[in-house]
């Protein structure tokens, strides 16, 4: 293969992992920006997705089913708990959040484990999206494509909703100044819910897509969060554009560095988090921490 | 407490082999959650990776007596130096961030620390790990700490010795510092006190610590595997210092015999233990962050002792 | 040579220029206070001074040392300390324990890692003393959290004494003061100016204790600095009083 289609095709496959880790920092980010708390159980929340969409795939018998369902029970979910576990906290000083959402993190990771059992499970992708297209003269998986199209689909959809809807508005207010928000006469506590949300519904749905690559498995999610919040370090703590490029920025490097020095990855993930931490702590493109 | 240490030393005389081996492995372990304790709870350092220090530790010693002839009484400490030795350059990287990217940074090394347990088989022994690691006697011959209640004894004085040091160091001028560090690090740098070198010091300590509960375990198991290095670890041994009551060293090794005493007892009834450990976790967060511990002092106290502020986020 | 010397000292925080070009020379042993309206830089300059926040320019020297580019505890170290006008004390920790962080924190062995009694005792002597010139020597074993919001404001008062500096930086001692605890205060300063030793950086917006305790006076508006000298002639200065909008008696 010439060079040039070598880098084509490893590209696009940057493309794809992006696509996933994207959604996986983006509901992150946006949990961030409005709770000013790093979710600690979010790798779980993705892994939720996978195995949710596992069981609505068997049930359903279809992956699209599947991809509506998951998110918006994981969604759910998180909605619940920020309801019962973070709103008594608020008060309280950042390491409660930590260490409550860490809590979470491990009680769902059981959850999932006794629900499902510890082996690994294989969601089958569906039947249009299976096989391979031939792109400049190389095979190349639908999926992935498919998954490439959907990071960029779904992360213009957030960036429409953010900027022009009123929810979107107000979420970026409150994400500014919760207590303006409060003195307009708006609940401020639902908005973080809805946001709460919509961030672990958005890892649920890089889950489910993730999983018929990757075999849906209990240990994902220590990676996941790790990876999540490399991504939000990268782009800026809060900033949702931050988590296009940091996700952008940990595939590349994940998918040229796993093919240039394949046992490196994980240490090269740690050197880049640590880069961005001592270079410019507030990311990229963000608000301090 | 003089009482406590006593009523523990006479375990072997009055418990079954089996309960015995359950309260060693408490010991260890309280060990383990003490040395966490540090940093969590006098210095508000929150460590996800805790498990890098114990299992660093324990594939350090256990590779030592495999390896080499060093009786166990060598190989245990030497193993406990090298695991604070090399935690120095992990804690000054570490040190480099604060909060939750300091969080993420411990639970990163851990992450890598495993990775590289899996893949460097030569060493390690890769996803099997390093098995029929022999307590040796020595030096000397001597042998009093190979026997099962030997080696409860030598756990028991090590974990007594930790406690010592660790109280007297939380009582020093060092401690003062960390103090301060905890409970107002701006303010603290305004005095002149260059804090990240007191938290790489304690970090090296806690990490220090921590490995000397694992190199007493390879031995005290006969094995080390990657499971030490896991982050479910990490997180127990968290859980183990908030439900025992942070900041107080006695509070986590109580917590550690907690955990253990629900692990062994509720996994006969039920699948759902660990989910149940997480939930009381959860519950003592909002609740009782004070933990057991501080509960039952602060019920001992309750004369007039000075109820506790709530610390500013700086 | 003055103590203190600052020079060109310029920060800016996006378009706002919050200290811009300033340059001040406190003598030692001077009480120089630093007035001016609200937003007018006052507290970014003492960050600056000491590290918290980087200049876009300008330097900072003390007693002929650099100190621009530190970071903030060797600047400390070389016998500045300051009060926070956000009041800044370690909550759990009792008054005296507060002020005996402070005291220790001049000594070299405060890396030992265990016992420290002579060095307790030391510097305990030093807290002790720091709390009764400001009246606290009642509360002294009372969680610094739970103290009134004045004895709070004298407390950081007396840990910035036991560190026994040479340059004191005061930002708003008197912020939130009753009348009363404000006279106290201004008294125990007064007091231990008079002995004499210290230099004093005194940012205030109480006139009257302004008048009563300085020497010099610096007028910083929008950044810079307007006006410069006894506190006569600033009271007589038509564009000072012009910053104020209605001046001041």
């Amino acid at each position: 293969m010439s060079l040039f289609a070598f880098l084509v095709t490893q590209s696009l496959n940057a493309l794809s992992q992006a696509a996933l880790l994207f959604f996986l920092g983006a509901g992150l980010t946006l949990i961030f920006g409005i709770m000013r708390i790093v979710n600690f159980a979010h790798g779980t929340f993705y892994m939720l997705g996978a195995f949710i969409g596992y069981s609505a795939a068997r049930l359903t018998g279809s992956f699209w089913a599947a991809l509506v369902l998951a998110p918006l029970a994981v969604g759910a979910v998180g909605m619940l708990f920020e309801l019962g576990f973070l709103r008594p906290l608020y008060r309280r000083d950042a390491s409660a959040f930590l260490m409550v959402t860490f809590g979470l993190a491990l009680v769902l990771g059981e959850i999932i484990r006794l629900v499902w059992g510890p082996e690994a499970l294989q969601i089958e992708p569906p039947q249009s999206l299976t096989g391979i297209v031939f792109l400049i003269g190389e095979p190349f998986p639908t999926y992935r494509l498919f998954l490439a199209g959907a990071g960029i689909i779904v992360a213009i959809a957030i960036w429409q909703f953010l900027d022009h809807t009123r929810l979107g508005l107000l979420i970026r207010a409150t994400s500014q100044n919760a207590e303006m928000v409060r003195a307009l006469g708006i609940d401020v506590n639902l908005i973080r819910s809805a946001v709460f949300g919509i961030g672990c519904g958005l890892a649920g749905i890089g889950g489910v897509l993730a999983a018929p690559l990757v075999t849906a498995s209990v240990g994902m999610a220590a990676t996941m969060i790790i990876d999540a919040f490399v991504i939000v370090i990268i782009g800026g703590m809060g900033s949702f554009p931050g988590s296009l490029i940091g996700a952008l920025l940990v595939a590349f490097v994940q998918v040229f560095g796993e093919y240039y020095l394949p046992d490196l990855a994980l240490a090269f993930m740690y050197l880049v988090m640590l880069l961005v931490l001592v270079v410019r702590p507030g990311g990229l493109l963000g608000k301090e921490a | 407490m003089v009482t406590a240490a006593a009523v523990v030393a006479l375990a072997p005389l009055i418990l079954p082999l089996y309960l015995m081996t359950l309260v060693t492995e408490a010991l260890i372990l309280g060990l383990f959650a003490m040395s966490l304790d540090l940093m969590i709870g006098y210095t508000r350092l929150l460590s996800f990776g805790h498990a890098a220090a114990y299992g660093f530790g324990a594939y350090a010693s256990g590779w030592l007596l495999l390896h080499t002839q060093l009786p166990m009484l060598l190989a245990v400490p030497l193993a406990a130096l090298l695991t604070g030795f090399v935690a120095i350059g992990v804690a000054w990287v570490c040190t480099q961030a604060t909060g939750v990217s300091f969080s993420m940074l411990t639970l990163a090394f851990a992450q890598l620390l495993y990775a590289v347990a899996f893949k460097w088989t030569s060493v390690t022994g890769g996803s099997d790990g390093l098995a029929g690691i022999p307590r040796r006697p020595g030096p000397f011959g001597l042998d009093a700490f190979i026997s099962r209640s030997g080696f409860f004894y030598l756990v028991l004085i090590v974990l007594l010795g930790a406690l010592a040091f660790c109280q007297a160091l939380v009582r020093s001028p060092f401690g003062a510092v960390l103090r301060g560090i905890r409970e107002n690090e701006a303010k603290t740098l305004a005095l002149g006190y260059s804090t990240r070198r007191y938290k790489i010091a304690v970090v090296a300590l806690a990490y220090g610590l921590g490995g000397l509960a694992g190199a007493l375990y390879a031995p005290f198991a006969g094995f080390a595997n990657t499971e030490l290095l896991f982050w479910l670890l990490s997180g127990q041994v968290v859980i183990m210092v908030i439900i025992g009551g942070s900041g107080t060293l006695i509070g986590p090794i109580l917590g550690a015999g907690f955990f253990l005493v629900v692990e062994h007892q509720l996994s006969n009834y039920t699948e759902a233990w660990a989910l149940f450990f997480g939930l009381t976790f959860i519950v003592f967060v909002i609740f009782a962050p004070e933990g057991i511990w501080g509960l039952f002092t602060t019920r001992l106290t309750r004369d007039g002792a000075t109820p506790r502020a709530k610390p500013k986020e700086g | 040579m003055a103590l203190l010397e600052i020079d060109e000292l310029t920060r800016r925080f996006g378009g706002i220029v919050a200290v811009d070009r300033v340059t001040m020379r406190v003598a030692e042993g001077e009480v120089r206070a630093v007035i001016g309206p609200n937003g007018a830089g006052k507290s970014t300059l003492f960050n600056l001074i000491t590290g918290v926040i980087k200049p876009n320019q300008g330097i900072v020297r003390f007693a002929g040392k650099r100190l621009t580019g530190l970071p903030t505890p060797r600047i400390c170290q070389h016998g500045i300390a300051r009060t926070f006008q956000l009041t800044a004390l370690f909550p759990e920790m009792t008054a005296r324990e507060n002020a005996r962080l402070a005291a220790q924190a001049g000594e070299h062995r405060r890396w030992l890692f265990v016992g420290g009694s002579t060095l307790f005792a030391d510097a305990g002597r030093r807290a002790d003393t720091a709390l009764e010139r400001l009246g606290l020597a009642p509360i002294a074993n009372r969680p610094a959290g739970l103290l009134s919001h004045g004895d709070q404001r004298l407390l950081e008062v007396a840990m910035a004494l036991a560190q026994n500096p040479r340059l004191l930086l005061l930002d708003e001692p008197t912020q939130g003061l009753s009348v009363e605890e404000t006279a106290r205060a201004v008294e125990t300063l007064s007091g231990l100016l008079a002995e004499g030793g210290m230099t004093v950086l005194l940012v205030e917006h109480d006139m009257e204790v302004v008048f009563s305790l300085a020497n010099k006076i610096t007028v910083l508006h929008r950044g810079a600095v307007i006006a410069d000298g006894t506190p006569q002639a600033i009271k007589n200065d038509a564009e000072v009083q012009r910053a104020y909008l209605g001046g001041f008696a």
